[in-house]
């Protein structure tokens, strides 16, 4: 079996051939790019879009009963301004409506019915504590743990601190300078070499969901057409075919070019997907402006995006999609149902999903981006396309990292081709049986 | 020699499916692979084809070892026919030859004018799941036979085919054969190989059993048969006292005996002596099937027919009368 170069690519391309073009042509494709298409371009609008349905909404409407408390602010006021205040470093939307609409009541029993209907999101009921203090409570139709009511449960914590502040005898424009934070520079101690990770807390914001994005990508390509390559594995054994194909192509052959054209084909589709996306992310601002009749902020390419960091995502995503296609599709070839195909990369699967969530832990900071187990398996090829990338996104690696975790990959993915190939070359024309652990070692031994 | 198997042995598990088989095809020759279901015809095709690879033993082609040989040698019909079901005819059949480094235009040239050949041109743009079991088969020989290859190796080509396609694939194989294309095909239809093969190998549990020319074959089985037709009908009962003759085959148009150990001259002067009136009598070789019986114990067609029944108790002559179950002699039918 020492088909020539020419042979082999022109059968791989031959077979790749047929599984772009028959795949692509087949109506669950397009309905499915279609579908994402619509998915990824109401994604990448989702903004907007809220804003377009919320334009007449005035928010939720939160009641105060001051009662007799007297406190030193006005509460509705106060609430109104904080749980309205913009959030730090989100794009300023001055025109989009607010959020929460507090206002003043006297009648608690009339407000807490408002609220049992709906017609009021909350209630805040003011007391003073026989120390003076004030003290809250909140009715509404949901426990403690809300996004609604931590919001409110915060402002009301600065709003008893203004109070006993105003108690204590302090004026409210002092009050303001006593929460300044105070100046805080960080400096590199070498002053040759910049620091490593971000030093604001936004760049750290932006890379993080950057390599979280990646990451998101890349894992789905994995799972998601991965699966398409174990399926068409399944589905030739299934309908017989298989042995055709076998006679006139070597496995290797037949793997390889599976994996490219289904690749390809996948690559179409993301492509298909990203484009219309990435524009509508791009254009946010003007199609706001056409929509909402307002001028809305324009989106930037978030500042973390190098183009290094692209390429180099490019490469890791063709590598480790590879990587795991292959030996999808030698998996695939141990069964001979289809509806057994989910079990048998089951492991596979894991081993995808374990690398994605330490990428996803270490990009937002849950683990340490530069422990022990993240720099290791960053080198390691299941793992690498996941971790060099989030070490990327946060600048915890140097060039020559990247190259090794490249090089390690492309070396890997030929010791992948042959475990697969020799999988698929005993696994293919078995029929009906359970592959074991000792059906697996039989078929890698064989001759 | 063309095709030559030297002492194929492979083992799946604890199973043994060949065991020390060696024989070969001369190139051009049609060539007759016979064995019950289980015997090791499908793994020997698929060792000399590199779809599986033997544990010892080789395969050559002209003397190139099998695993070296280009693929496009070999054409291949197998047991299970298998197409791309929602793949239609034409894109089915050109991909397979692309596969053979055919060009896709001279590719749909060849598939249309077999399609046609086999009068079928208009499910050209049908999805093979759209045909009927007969048409797929033909799409499957088409697609065995497209890249115009030295050898065709087909299992069992004739299982499931009515008696319209199967003349149609007798005259497919006489026009490869003009062509000078090697011919092997397995089968258990000893009629097949009796009026295509010149020569065949019998297998049985992975062993070789006979292998040679079919009249070497039949030759070397030391044995002539007799036809004997008469014109009364009590079923000639002087045969009783011929020591050494048996009947092989028991019909109201003629008696075939097998007359091992006695001039067949013998049997005619028996029958002339009891006042028979003989309106036939040939000498002939036995069948292959015969053959087949004799070296392997059972008829090689026996699994397509039930078992014997488990006899009433006191019913003595309830004997087969099938020509399947004719001296099969109730041989324990298991293969893996």
């Amino acid at each position: 079996m020492k088909p020539s170069l020419s042979s082999n690519l022109h059968n791989i391309l031959a077979v790749a051939r047929r599984e772009f073009i028959f795949r692509g042509r087949t109506r669950t494709f397009r309905i499915t790019t279609l579908l994402l298409v619509v998915v990824g371009i109401a994604l990448a609008l989702a903004p907007v879009i809220i804003r377009f349905v919320e334009r007449g909404s005035t928010g939720d409407r939160i009641e105060v009963a001051v009662g007799k408390t007297a406190p030193s602010v006005d509460v509705a006021a106060a609430l109104n301004a904080i749980l309205n205040a913009p959030v730090p470093d989100a794009p300023a939307t001055s025109n989009s409506p607010p959020a929460f609409r507090v206002e003043a009541t006297d009648d608690v029993n009339a407000a807490r019915t408002r609220v049992i209907d709906g017609t009021s999101a909350a209630l805040v009921v003011l007391d003073r504590s026989p120390t003076g203090d004030l003290s809250f409570t909140y009715y509404s139709n949901e426990g403690l743990i809300s996004r609604r009511a931590a919001l409110i449960q915060q402002a009301v914590g600065s709003i008893a601190i203004q109070d006993r502040l105003s108690r204590a005898g302090i004026p409210p424009g002092d009050q303001g300078a006593l929460f300044e934070p105070p100046a805080f520079a960080s400096v590199a101690a070498d002053p040759s070499k910049p620091n490593r990770g971000t030093d604001s807390a936004e760049a750290f914001a932006s890379s993080a969901g950057i390599s979280f994005a990646l990451s998101i990508l890349l894992f789905m390509a994995i799972i998601l057409y991965g699966q398409w390559v174990a399926f068409s594995v399944a589905e030739e054994k299934n309908s017989r075919v298989m042995e055709v194909v076998l006679a006139a192509a070597t496995p290797f052959q037949l793997l390889s070019g599976k994996v490219v054209g289904v690749g390809g084909l996948a690559l179409v589709q993301y492509v298909i997907v990203l484009v219309p996306a990435v524009v509508g992310l791009l254009l946010q601002g003007q199609i706001a402006g056409l929509v909402l009749g307002t001028g809305g902020a324009t989106v930037a390419l978030p500042t973390g995006l190098s183009l290094q960091l692209l390429a180099v995502f490019g490469v890791m995503f063709v590598l480790g999609f590879g990587l795991y296609a292959v030996l999808y599709a030698g998996a695939a070839s141990l069964v001979s149902r289809q509806e057994d195909v989910n079990q048998i990369v089951a492991p596979l699967t894991i081993i995808s999903v374990a690398g994605y969530l330490v990428a996803t832990y270490s990009g937002t900071g849950l683990i340490p981006i530069d422990s022990p187990l993240v720099v290791i398996l960053s080198f390691v090829p299941f793992f690498s396309p996941y971790l060099m990338l989030t070490r990327l996104g946060q600048h915890a690696d140097s060039p020559v990292e990247v190259l090794v975790a490249i090089v390690l990959l492309a070396l890997f993915i030929p010791v992948a081709l042959w475990v697969a190939a020799r999988l698929y070359r005993s696994g293919v024309l078995l029929y009906g049986q359970r592959p074991t652990p000792r059906t697996l070692l039989r078929a890698l031994r064989a001759q | 020699m063309s095709l030559v198997l030297e002492n194929l042995t492979k083992r799946f598990g604890p199973i043994t499916a060949l065991d020390g088989i060696s024989f070969s095809v001369e190139r051009g020759q049609v060539f007759g692979f016979i064995g019950a279901n289980g015997a090791g015809k499908t793994t020997t095709m698929r060792i000399v084809l590199d779809i599986l690879r033997a544990d010892s033993g080789t395969v050559t082609w002209d003397g190139t070892r099998s695993t070296e040989v280009p693929r496009r040698t070999w054409g291949y019909l197998p047991e299970e026919r298998g197409l791309y079901p929602r793949l239609e005819v034409l894109e089915q059949l050109v991909f397979f030859a692309s596969l053979y480094a055919i060009p896709r235009a001279e590719a749909a040239a060849r598939a249309r004018d077999w399609l046609t050949r086999f009068r079928i041109p208009e499910y050209e743009k049908r999805r093979a799941e759209e045909l009927s079991k007969g048409n797929q088969q033909k799409v499957q020989l088409i697609a065995a036979i497209l890249h115009e290859p030295d050898a065709l190796i087909m299992d069992e080509p004739f299982v499931g085919l009515d008696p319209v396609n199967v003349s149609l694939l007798k005259e497919a194989f006489g026009e490869m054969r003009r062509r000078g294309t090697t011919l092997i095909f397995s089968t258990h239809q000893m009629e097949m190989v009796e009026e295509l093969c010149e020569a065949i190998a019998i297998i049985d549990q992975g062993r070789l059993v006979v292998v040679g020319s079919i009249r070497d074959v039949k030759q070397a089985s030391g044995r002539r048969v007799v036809r004997l037709g008469v014109e009364s009908n009590d079923g000639l009962p002087w045969l009783a006292d011929l020591s050494g003759v048996t009947v092989v085959r028991a019909g109201h148009d003629y008696t075939e005996l097998d007359v091992r150990g006695r001039d067949p001259q013998e049997i005619l002067q028996a029958a002339l002596a009891h006042g028979e009136r003989v309106t036939e009598f040939v000498i002939a070789d036995p069948s292959i099937e015969q053959i087949f019986i004799e070296q392997v114990g059972r008829a090689p067609s026996e699994d397509h027919h039930l078992a014997d029944a488990v006899p009433p108790v006191g019913s003595g002559a309830a004997g087969g009368s099938g020509a399947g179950a004719s001296g099969a002699a109730g041989a324990s039918g298991t293969s893996a």
